[in-house]
């Protein structure tokens, strides 16, 4: 009978024992656990799979970077592997779950510092444990007009975990990685690297300037398991003045509209006159924010409309459009400026789109909106704001399983029209619904799909799983890429973009991580797994 | 008047008024650390459309007698998420026992709000596709 609930592939649980033993010398017994109440909440999985497949071993939590360079001295003398998280946030990716069972969850939410805002040049230097929400609290204790792109799960998230998986934002500054500035890394020899200009002494340009000197390695550090990340630099939007920020909705009433509404908005997009990573939002996603309770507590979601095993049938779809007002396709963008640039810009935006589809197309700006909360949760995302409205998808089919299925698309009409087509075939053959929404960035829409099923249902598991696989491999046939992927799926992922680029990824971790410590399985790169 | 599910959620989580079964997420069994009948000082976190908070004290009271305090979680998901900190943060000084009966959508927002918290579930239940509970340690 072991004392622990798991223990790391090839380890003893005597030498098990005595690797947590040394840990616990390090950071005492608080912040070294074991016991299974402590390890279930990093078990709570929405993916297809037994959360037995990645079952953590233990879980630490430092506080400081020396501590760290200590943890990975006895990670490397005992050889258990350490699955690195922020605040833990990614659902529908993994969670804070690893990748694999038995390694330890260095949860760095204890690591909380906001080390430096600079107003004057609009940037950030922060601690992993940092949330959006913890900068937005900063900004406003300090008077300071400034902005931080956030992803949905924006109260709880972290810029740095968010940056490091290259999530995407709302904002101007949507692109996150694009938008850092600057790592500080403990690598798994020890060693701790500052990118970008940050080695150079007493440097005064680490969160201004990214390229540093020689080869710009901070991509390598996104996800990836070459070290741990614990400060990064992240540039900061300046708050428009009164009246220079104005989102709008457009909703249009055909699913066939989505290679005209993406011919009509890139001109403007790449024109920058909408300059932020809008979002075509489809009804079925945009349906389930509007999950309610009727007078006798009966959620009104899906099983409302449709009784049925397999997907909404289309006229089921439309019922569920006519009862919530929502288009077939929901386009959320923003102007953002002086009171002036964007009455002008708006002129060009609401023009381009009368022109092309007449009364074809409804426009919401905040005076139509009122009060409407899912316009709210939109207008709150484009401007950096708090909102988890987004978490009202799972109440739409029930059940707690999500996956994000996130294929990218060169931004061209006819390309995403043939992804949601065969998304939407692919998904309805195993009885799920496309519920998806188009981020717009600088050439490429992230196609992201919420797979929602039941996970109480080990036969929807099943297909789930399956239905994912199909869509993987349909999606990479035609030549499209995941951008990112959940953990029971990123060894398959890491395949589709084909073996020269497993070498150099492999090769890569031989040399920085030898005794495959940090979060192996992470982005398909594990030593113990041939290429 | 409690509809069936209900009833049988709750009969189910305090029938003893005493030792919970755990874990129904990781299929690990152990005794929980709860509080026995008539000592308990509980935190019940609901939905409001699901219940009404008279309903809930009732149940609760018939069940495991005790000082229950019932909280509807009203509002968005966000003040949800805010809300749930908050009333863990305080039952961690003044309650034994700190449990809920929520939809899908605001377990995912309760369950990171109470693991920010530091805190640590002795069991989570499906009970159906929307509706899930689940008892805190404190």
């Amino acid at each position: 009978m072991s004392n622990f609930i798991a223990l790391p592939k090839g380890v003893t649980e005597e030498d098990f024992t005595k690797a947590i033993k040394e840990y616990r010398a390090l950071l005492g017994e608080d912040r070294v656990r074991t016991d299974p109440a402590s390890l279930q909440s990093y078990m709570k999985i929405m993916i297809p799979e037994s959360s037995e497949l990645h079952k953590p071993s233990a879980a630490m939590y430092p506080r400081t970077v020396k501590e760290i360079q200590a943890i990975v001295a006895i990670a490397n003398k005992y050889k258990t592997p350490l699955w690195t998280v922020s605040t833990g946030k990614n659902m529908g990716y993994g969670s804070a779950a690893p990748a694999t069972p038995g390694q330890i969850v260095l949860d760095l939410k204890t690591m909380k510092k906001i080390i430096h805002v600079d107003e004057e040049l609009g940037y950030c230097l922060v601690e992993p444990g940092v949330t959006y929400y913890d900068l937005q609290q900063y900004f406003k204790k300090h008077k300071m007009n400034l902005w931080v792109d956030v992803p949905a799960p924006s109260s709880m998230a972290s810029p740095v975990g968010n940056t490091m998986d290259r999530g995407v934002g709302y904002s101007p500054y949507g692109e996150h990685f694009l938008f850092s500035c600057g790592m500080e890394l403990v690598l798994a020899n020890g060693d701790v690297i500052r990118t970008g200009t940050g080695g150079v002494q007493n440097s005064t340009s680490w969160q201004s300037y990214k390229w540093g000197y020689g080869p710009y390695v901070d991509g390598i550090f996104t996800q990836s398991n070459y070290g741990i990340l614990t400060k990064l630099g992240v540039w900061l939007m300046k708050g428009p003045p009164l009246g220079g920020y104005f989102p709008f909705l457009m909703k249009f009433p055909k699913v066939e509209m989505l290679a005209d509404i993406i011919k009509t908005f890139m001109p403007l997009r790449l024109a920058q006159i909408i300059p932020n990573a809008c979002v075509v939002v489809n009804a079925g996603w945009e349906a389930a924010g509007h999950f309610t309770y009727d007078k006798n507590g009966k959620g009104i979601n899906r099983e409302t409309f449709y009784k049925g095993k397999g997907s909404l049938p289309p006229k089921v779809f439309q019922e569920i459009m006519d009862k919530y007002s929502v288009g077939a396709w929901n386009f959320y963008a923003a102007l953002y400026g002086s009171p002036e640039q964007v009455a002008l810009n708006w002129k060009y935006v609401s023009g381009a789109f009368k022109a092309k589809f007449g009364k074809n197309v409804e426009i919401i700006t905040e005076k139509e909106a009122k009060d409407d909360p899912i316009f709210e949760y939109r207008r709150q995302l484009m401007m950096g704001g708090s909102t988890l409205q987004e978490f009202g998808l799972y109440n739409w089919r029930g059940g707690g399983g999500s996956m994000w299925f996130a294929p990218v698309a060169a931004a061209r009409p006819s390309e995403c029209d043939k992804q949601m087509r065969l998304a939407t075939e692919i998904l309805n053959k195993y009885g799920f619904d496309y519920v998806s929404e188009f981020i717009v960035g600088w050439r490429d829409m992230h196609h992201i799909i919420d797979l929602l099923y039941d996970r109480t249902q080990p036969d929807e598991m099943a297909k789930a799983y399956k239905c994912f696989d199909e869509l993987l491999k349909v999606f990479t046939k035609n030549g499209w890429g995941t951008y990112r992927t959940n953990t029971a799926f990123m060894e398959k992922v890491s395949h589709s973009y084909g073996p020269e680029m497993r070498k150099i990824h492999y090769t890569l971790k031989r040399a920085l991580d030898p005794n495959n410590i940090l979060a192996p399985g992470k982005s398909g790169i594990n030593l113990d797994i041939p290429l | 008047m409690m509809n069936t599910s209900r009833r049988a959620f709750f009969k189910t989580f305090l029938s003893a008024g005493a030792a919970l079964a755990v874990s129904g997420t990781v299929g690990q069994t152990r005794q929980a650390d709860a509080s026995t009948q008539g000592q308990i000082k509980g935190v019940c976190l609901f939905v409001p459309t699901l219940g009404k908070a008279t309903d809930f004290v009732d149940l609760m009271n018939k069940n495991a007698r005790g000082d229950w305090t019932v909280h509807p979680l009203t509002g968005s998901l966000t003040d949800n998420y805010f809300t749930t900190r908050s009333l863990y943060e305080d039952a961690k000084g003044t309650a034994n026992t700190f449990v809920g009966v929520v939809d899908p959508a605001t377990f995912a927002i309760v369950h990171e709000a109470i693991v920010d918290c530091s805190g640590c579930f002795h069991y989570i239940t499906y009970e159906d596709r929307n509706r899930v509970t689940f008892s805190v340690q404190l």
